[in-house]
């Protein structure tokens, strides 16, 4: 097969313009496909930016049996078998995948799995090969040993055999190719090119995703970037750049778990200390349009302890809140401000008034980072963060922990998120550009539909018309920009609809942000629109919470609350035009049972007070911008 | 997806394989002495040392220095004899996780040849016709779509009536409640209206008339009045047009196929009783 696939290969190679042409995708059978872009994006897409599967180190050595293609088919809406034999299906297909397998050792415990035995020399290698062949659970436990010694540096040499690595990685990676490129079907379901670069310092996450826009052609010429060798932000975009210069194709890179990086994800200094440099903030702001807000590990909007007036802050942070991401470094409070999104735009103004240029003009999106191959984010279909928590009993209450130390557990993982993107087509290109403006939003799992125009004239009247041409042309839609020069406030339109097949909504808010003149940073979380608003009117600034219909017996609840749509013009009435200030959404779902309330009625567990039973899923707009003309 | 070479060198490099399946080939083929838990003579020729070689330079991507390879063969010959000594004591037998490494090995084995394969024509015609809907392009709608409310018995009611004193080519009289909803759609497929407003939405408009109003149609969001303006049914799959999903499903089962009918096969050899305590 693979004599035939470089055949089609060469074939596409030589057709000159089709290569490399996302829109035109040669099948099998010889025939083009075009896809056409729409004047504007007429219907969001849904998908997966990070998804693990047998080939990264540590999602095989937990145990995943399923490689890229069961990935791929089960996102596409067909049924697989799980690792564990369960089978899984998703209720409804996803819009497009990126399988984002670690760089670092790509299919490497899996070869040590391989390998002959009596070629392994290294003692500690041999230990943890004997454990991963005793069963799931020593294979596990090798994993948290390897994971944990990966933190300390403390990797056997034997293991870091470059050319040895670089090799198995080409290997794996050009298989992946061949794979992607099977299960992409522009049109209709796009398969992205992807690896996560797994950049961690002493247990501290920096970890980003990185996504090609292009065909096999060009991504076939790179391989994954390896962080174990290369271990700075810098690296990563210097790969970029050569990539784009090579091939005149594009990349960008996602960071995630800013929850766990210990205050490191978006520091105000320079990486390392010293002030920012501007050149740092543009190269930063120019490869990263977008971060993932929510995912399993957690939630990074944002932390009650900087958002106190906030009640809804702090979703999915319990577990997350203690420690880095494995765990060997305990978080204090004044870490927090480095790692929460909402602070990280507010710091982000604040650089831009200091050096003119913003590290962090980012948009906002969510995904799993499953490590089962299977992107659920459905509570009542979850299956885990890796595959010793696909649906089993114990699963809720099995103490969690990357490494060896204490503190998480299995319900601490949140069944979230998803990517929503406003893009023109389903294809590649159009994904990718959407990204790259920021038309994206992130949720944590329900499909709500969200749309969000800021301009200067939009009124009430607007909404009675055909408003998404209107905030088009009159306006910029989420990630876009509002410069001064109009008379009065912004006025935004925010509409959201309820996942068709989910829970009715509570209310939309819009989160502001901005920083005064002397560098204070601010916040305020504004009710716009909610639903019943005749019995549910505003004390103290605050709307009155929803109701809650759960019944956690049955995990079940009902739509006899809330709205299942929400839509409004709103005017900032605090707006100060010489203030720099961003805005994004927040639509609040009304209660719903959450993951382990599935698990405890299915399994019938009596579950201790502490775990979560229920919560208000929501979804995040990407921000739109105000910079004033002279700040 | 490894190719079938990967796989086969994969599976060789699996110990347990290297000492059943790869030794007894050196040992039948090379030194025309057959794999024998009894035979009590170790024999290192050039054939035995060649592999031990080989496979180091697999794995380390250079030759062993001659320590290495002293060290390698007394490895061997201890491995051999520890491997021996434990088939005569029967340490396999009732060893799970031998049982079950040699379980996956075989399973790889008989997966490895499919993989590999090329699917005819024939065969994938033969898979697109046992299913040819799975393949099928979707109908497409292009329609008009009114939302009037969330779904109460009232507002049904009011709909059913007004649907029924509808005049031929207008729309029923009842006003339409602004949303982020499209209000048309040109050409779109269940697909796409189910993943705008659920299964059940999709599903009634793809029994609904077309032509007029009808109504009402229940979503996620509640009811909705439909007019489908032109409904185009998509021609029966051909090939041509669909070969990349048909063969990825064919390659996807053959996989899974190929493991069972080497199961069924082994198994034809076998007598399985099963008694069940009375």
């Amino acid at each position: 097969m693979r004599r035939r696939l470089m055949v089609a290969a060469l074939l596409l190679g030589t057709s000159g313009l089709l290569a490399g042409c996302d829109q035109l995708k040669k099948v099998a059978g010889g025939k083009d496909v075009v896809v056409k872009e729409t004047e504007f994006p007429e219907r969001v897409l849904w998908g997966d930016t990070h998804l693990h599967t047998a080939n990264s180190v540590d999602a095989f050595g937990f145990g995943v049996r399923l490689g890229p293609e069961e990935a791929l088919r089960f996102a596409r809406g067909e049924e697989v078998t799980s690792t564990t034999g369960l089978k899984a299906k998703l209720p409804r297909p996803l819009d497009f995948l990126v399988v984002t397998d670690h760089a670092e050792g790509l299919g490497a415990t899996k070869a040590l799995y391989d390998a002959p035995r009596l070629l392994i020399r290294d003692e500690t290698m041999l230990r943890w090969y004997d454990m991963m062949h005793e069963g799931p659970a020593g294979s596990q436990r090798a994993m948290a040993e390897i994971l944990d010694a990966r933190g300390r540096n403390a990797l056997p040499k034997a293991m870091l055999n470059q050319d040895g690595t670089a090799e198995r990685t080409k290997s794996v990676w050009n298989s992946n190719i061949d794979t992607v490129e099977r299960y992409n079907e522009p049109g209709k379901f796009t398969a992205f090119f992807g690896f996560e670069y797994t950049l961690m310092q002493g247990g501290n996450n920096l970890h980003r995703n990185i996504i090609f826009r292009d065909g096999p052609d060009r991504v076939r010429t790179v391989v994954p970037l390896d962080p174990t060798y290369k271990t700075t932000t810098d690296e990563i975009w210097n790969y970029m750049e050569a990539y784009e210069k090579a091939t005149g194709g594009r990349v960008l890179a996602i960071p995630h778990n800013s929850n766990l990086s210990n205050g490191l994800m978006f520091e105000l200094t320079q990486p390392g200390g010293g002030p920012m440099t501007a050149a740092y903030a543009k190269r930063r702001a120019q490869h990263e349009p977008v971060v993932e807000i929510t995912q399993i590990k957690g939630d990074s909007e944002a932390h009650p302890f900087l958002s106190p007036n906030d009640e809804f802050a702090g979703f999915g942070v319990a577990g997350w809140e203690l420690n880095n991401l494995l765990g060997n470094q305990p978080k204090v409070p004044s870490m927090f401000a480095g790692e929460y999104v909402r602070e990280a735009l507010k710091r982000g103004l604040l650089l831009e008034q200091q050096m003119g240029v913003n590290p962090y003009k980012f948009g906002l999106i969510g995904s799993t980072d499953s490590h089962t191959a299977l992107s659920t984010a459905d509570e009542n279909q979850f299956f885990g963060k890796h595959t010793g928590n696909e649906p089993n009993p114990a699963r809720v209450m099995q103490e969690q922990n990357l490494g060896t130390r204490k503190g998480r557990f299995g319900w601490h993982y949140l069944a979230s998120g998803y990517a929503a993107v406003w893009a023109k087509a389903n294809t590649r290109a159009s994904i990718f550009d959407a990204m790259e403006r920021r038309e994206v939003y992130g949720s944590t799992g329900p499909r709500m539909t969200v749309r969000f125009f800021g301009g200067w004239d939009f009124k009430d009247a607007d909404l009675k018309g055909d408003w998404v041409r209107a905030g088009y042309r009159r306006g910029v839609p989420m990630g876009g920009e509002l410069s001064a020069g109009k008379k009065g406030a912004p006025s935004f339109i925010v509409s959201a609809l309820k996942d068709p097949i989910g829970a009715n909504l509570d209310r939309v808010q819009i989160v502001k942000g901005w920083v005064t003149k002397a560098g204070k940073l601010q916040e305020k979380v504004f009710d716009v629109v909610w639903s019943d608003p005749d019995k549910r009117k505003p004390t103290g600034g605050k709307v009155p919470a929803v109701g809650d219909t759960v019944n956690v017996a049955t995990a079940s609840y009902t739509n006899s609350i809330g709205a299942p749509t929400l839509a409004k013009v709103w005017t900032d009435p605090e707006f100060d035009p010489s203030v720099r200030a961003f805005y994004y959404v927040r639509v609040l779902e009304i209660p719903t049972p959450s993951w382990p309330a599935f698990d405890a009625v299915r399994y019938k567990l009596k579950l201790p007070p502490e775990v979560r039973v229920k919560q208000q899923e929501r979804a995040y707009t990407s921000p739109i911008w105000y910079t004033p003309t002279k700040a | 997806m490894p190719s079938s070479r990967d796989l086969a060198v994969a599976v060789l490099r699996e110990p347990l394989v290297h000492f059943l399946v790869a030794g007894a080939l050196v040992f039948l083929v090379l030194s025309g002495r057959p794999p024998n838990a009894t035979e009590r003579r170790i024999v290192v020729d050039e054939p035995v040392l060649e592999s031990i070689f080989n496979r180091y330079v697999q794995s380390f991507h250079r030759p062993p220095t001659p320590e290495e390879i002293d060290g390698l063969v007394q490895d061997y010959i201890r491995s051999e004899v520890y491997y021996r000594e434990a088939l005569r004591l029967g340490l396999d037998r009732d060893d799970e996780v031998v049982k079950k490494r040699m379980r996956n090995k075989m399973l790889a084995l008989s997966g490895a040849d499919a993989e590999a394969a090329q699917p005819s024509d024939a065969e994938l015609q033969a898979l697109l016709d046992k299913n040819p809907a799975r393949y099928a392009a979707p109908p497409r709608f292009t329609l008009q779509q009114r939302y009037i409310g969330a779904d109460t018995p009232a507002l049904r009611a009011a709909a059913k009536a007004a649907i029924a004193a509808a005049k031929p080519g207008l729309a029923p009289a009842l006003p339409t409640v602004t949303s982020a909803m499209p209000d048309r759609f040109d050409d779109a497929s269940p697909s796409d209206l189910a993943a705008e407003f659920g299964d059940d939405f999709a599903d009634s408009v793809s029994n609904a008339p077309v032509g007029r109003w009808t109504g009402p149609i229940v979503s996620g969001f509640g009811l909705h009045f439909v007019k489908i303006e032109r409904l185009k049914k998509a021609p029966p799959p051909r090939l041509e047009d669909v070969r990349q999903s048909v063969e990825n499903d064919w390659r996807f089962a053959a996989v899974r196929k190929a493991e069972d009918a080497s199961f069924k096969s082994m198994l034809r050899g076998y007598d399985v009783v099963i008694e069940r305590p009375r």
